[in-house]
């Protein structure tokens, strides 16, 4: 079975945010960054697919940048993966939710797989459309938020995580998957993997090699970021000691009334 | 983008509430941008939705009751919300920003070339163009971001982001063309579970839960009735639900929900920065915690330091006594 995964490198979510004035983009550089959290569950169930299919079964991780950030898919391929593609071009500077999602499809296209296994979430923009619009751009069936996944007679068995509970689908190969947190706790890379990694494959594309009909970055992009700012600042508010419960609760009570919240 | 489209998310005819934040807002963009307002119900109770929708001010309500939407996952509902919005024109989407509403979003924009607008909390009309306001990296900024000139544009929109009003002169429904197409990401059961009566990020009041509870009871008795009172609902922090006290769909923070009701309650948590950004956005922020120096301190507007388990309690009877409810 061939999986292929794709990871990001977001800001570290305890570091400060800060947005370049000038480009209005998120700073990522001199920020400690980190694989997306989501991405790390994603992997982690492409591991396990590989390990239980056995074989001939890979696992490779893919990444999108304008920079050549390495870093991401050697602690991608720490983890376990057997080798990595790098679409790095300064080109998909300035890319939005359609230009980014356009450029991976195309990228992905070059590469066989049974199955793609994408984070729910991108830790720093949050949008959540990539994995619908990499489903809809590679015409694969798209089952997110997976909990359990099992591959059933050549087909996939997924328990997937609803707003009220969950759901039991099924749906044939190839496929697109994302993961939901609760898949359980991504592994740690060990020193045999760090050391591993070092010999593993980074192979590297380029926007010119996958030709594509449409712009990419700024100019393919169908939004435009016009202004930011922090939000206002919320006050220390009041502190109150509650030497018993009556009081506490009297001390909110009147609060709330205050709020005209009660 | 001319007319504005709601997507009616709902569950087998179960309204969800964020449905008429956006029928509202669709007929105020709409009249900026000098369209119609519609909305798309799909799926099994789709036409009793649709009768509801009647009373809030939408010129046109399309309705599918193709099995298919509850059989297989999300394709069909991609496929007529399409089919929707090509009847209609060139046309803003106003698609909730919950779970569905985000792969549904996902899929539309490569359908339709549109652009995409993520968490959206506010959404100005000048000169005929779509801006729309939305926090990003967890609430630290908030984005101002322009839909450029094009047939179709998508935001998905945060619940409880806007304010549900009945009026107009009650809409039209019309049926949409049955899809003759296969799909094959088939749904095979459907479970409900945590007993979520109402949706977290929908709730005007959260409640929520951490560590300082110790253990998984305190939350059906001490923070439920206390949710009930105020007409909301019950969550908590990561620390609850990796103990395995709560299920994680109650999570809220980085790693789980981001909720926004007027008033949040947080009991027991420290206020770690996982937690803060899934919750800074609240209206009102109150902190119950043993500790005067807990983090929650430098972002509630007011923090009680006491005993939780003897506090709630008073507050619940306080509370159900003037019969709160914020909604």
């Amino acid at each position: 079975m061939k999986i292929v995964v794709t990871v990001k490198l977001v800001p570290d979510p305890n570091a400060e945010k800060r947005i370049d004035p000038q480009t209005k983009r998120l700073v990522r550089t001199g920020v400690e960054t980190v694989l997306n959290p989501y991405d790390e569950y994603a992997l982690e169930a492409a591991l396990q697919l590989k390990e239980r299919a056995g074989g001939d079964s890979r696992v490779t991780v893919f990444s999108m940048s304008p920079e050549p950030l390495r870093e991401t898919l050697r602690k991608a391929l720490a983890m376990g993966a057997d080798d990595a593609l790098l679409l790095a071009d300064a080109g998909l500077e300035g890319s939005d939710v359609w230009a980014t999602a356009y450029a991976i499809a195309a990228a992905l296209r070059k590469l066989e797989f049974d199955l793609l296994i994408v984070g729910g979430l991108t830790d720093d923009s949050s949008t959540g459309a990539v994995p619908g619009a990499l489903a809809e751009h590679l015409g694969l069936p798209c089952v997110t938020n997976a909990r359990k996944i099992e591959v059933v007679d050549g087909g996939l068995q997924v328990e997937r995580e609803t707003d009220v509970g969950y759901q039991n689908v099924r749906a044939p190969l190839p496929a697109l998957l994302t993961t939901a947190l609760t898949f359980g706790e991504p592994r740690y890379a060990s020193l045999k993997g760090i050391m591993g990694a070092k010999k593993k494959t980074i192979a590297t594309t380029t926007v010119g090699e996958l030709a594509l009909e449409l712009p990419v970055g700024t100019a393919g992009s169908k939004t435009e970021l016009r202004s930011f700012a922090p939000p206002p600042p919320r006050g220390k508010g009041r502190t109150v000691e509650a030497a018993d419960g009556i009081s506490g609760a009297q001390a909110i009570f009147d609060f709330l009334q205050e709020k005209k919240l009660v | 983008m001319k007319h504005v489209l709601v997507f009616a998310e709902h569950r087998q005819g179960k309204t969800r509430k964020v449905t008429f934040e956006l029928a509202t807002e669709a007929r105020r963009i709409a009249d900026q941008l000098g369209g119609k307002a519609f909305a798309v119900v799909l799926g099994s109770g789709a036409k009793q939705l649709a009768d509801e929708l009647k009373s809030y001010p939408l010129d046109a309500v399309y309705v599918s009751d193709d099995s298919a939407v509850d059989q297989f996952l999300l394709e069909p509902v991609v496929d007529y919300l399409e089919a929707a919005a090509k009847t209609i024109g060139p046309s803003l989407i106003l698609i909730p920003n919950t779970l569905s509403g985000r792969d549904v979003a996902g899929r539309l924009i490569v359908r339709l070339g549109a652009g995409i607008v993520a968490d959206v909390v506010e959404v100005n009309v000048e000169d005929g163009a779509v801006l729309c306001i939305s926090p990003k990296l967890g609430g630290a900024l908030v984005t101002d971001c322009a839909l450029r000139p094009a047939e179709y544009g998508i935001a998905t929109v945060r619940p409880s982001a806007f304010a549900a009003a009945r009026g107009g002169s009650g809409a039209t429904v019309i049926t949409l063309e049955k899809l003759a197409k296969s799909y094959v990401a088939a749904i095979e059961q459907d479970v409900e579970e945590g007993a979520t009566e109402m949706a977290l990020e929908e709730a005007p009041a959260v409640v929520a839960g951490g560590r300082g509870l110790g253990g998984p009871e305190p939350f059906d008795t001490l923070l439920k009735p206390l949710a009930t009172a105020l007409g909301g609902a019950v969550g908590a922090s990561r620390a609850a639900a990796d103990a395995g006290w709560v299920p994680y769909n109650l999570q809220i923070g980085q790693t789980g929900k981001t909720v926004t009701p007027k008033l949040y309650i947080a009991v027991g948590i420290s206020g770690a920065i996982q937690h803060k950004v899934g919750m800074r956005a609240s209206g009102t922020i109150v902190a119950i915690n043993k500790d005067a120096a807990a983090p929650i301190a430098e972002f509630s507007d007011l923090l009680v330091v006491g005993d939780a388990f003897r506090i709630v309690p008073e507050l619940t009877k306080l509370i159900e006594k003037v019969k709160g409810n914020l909604s």
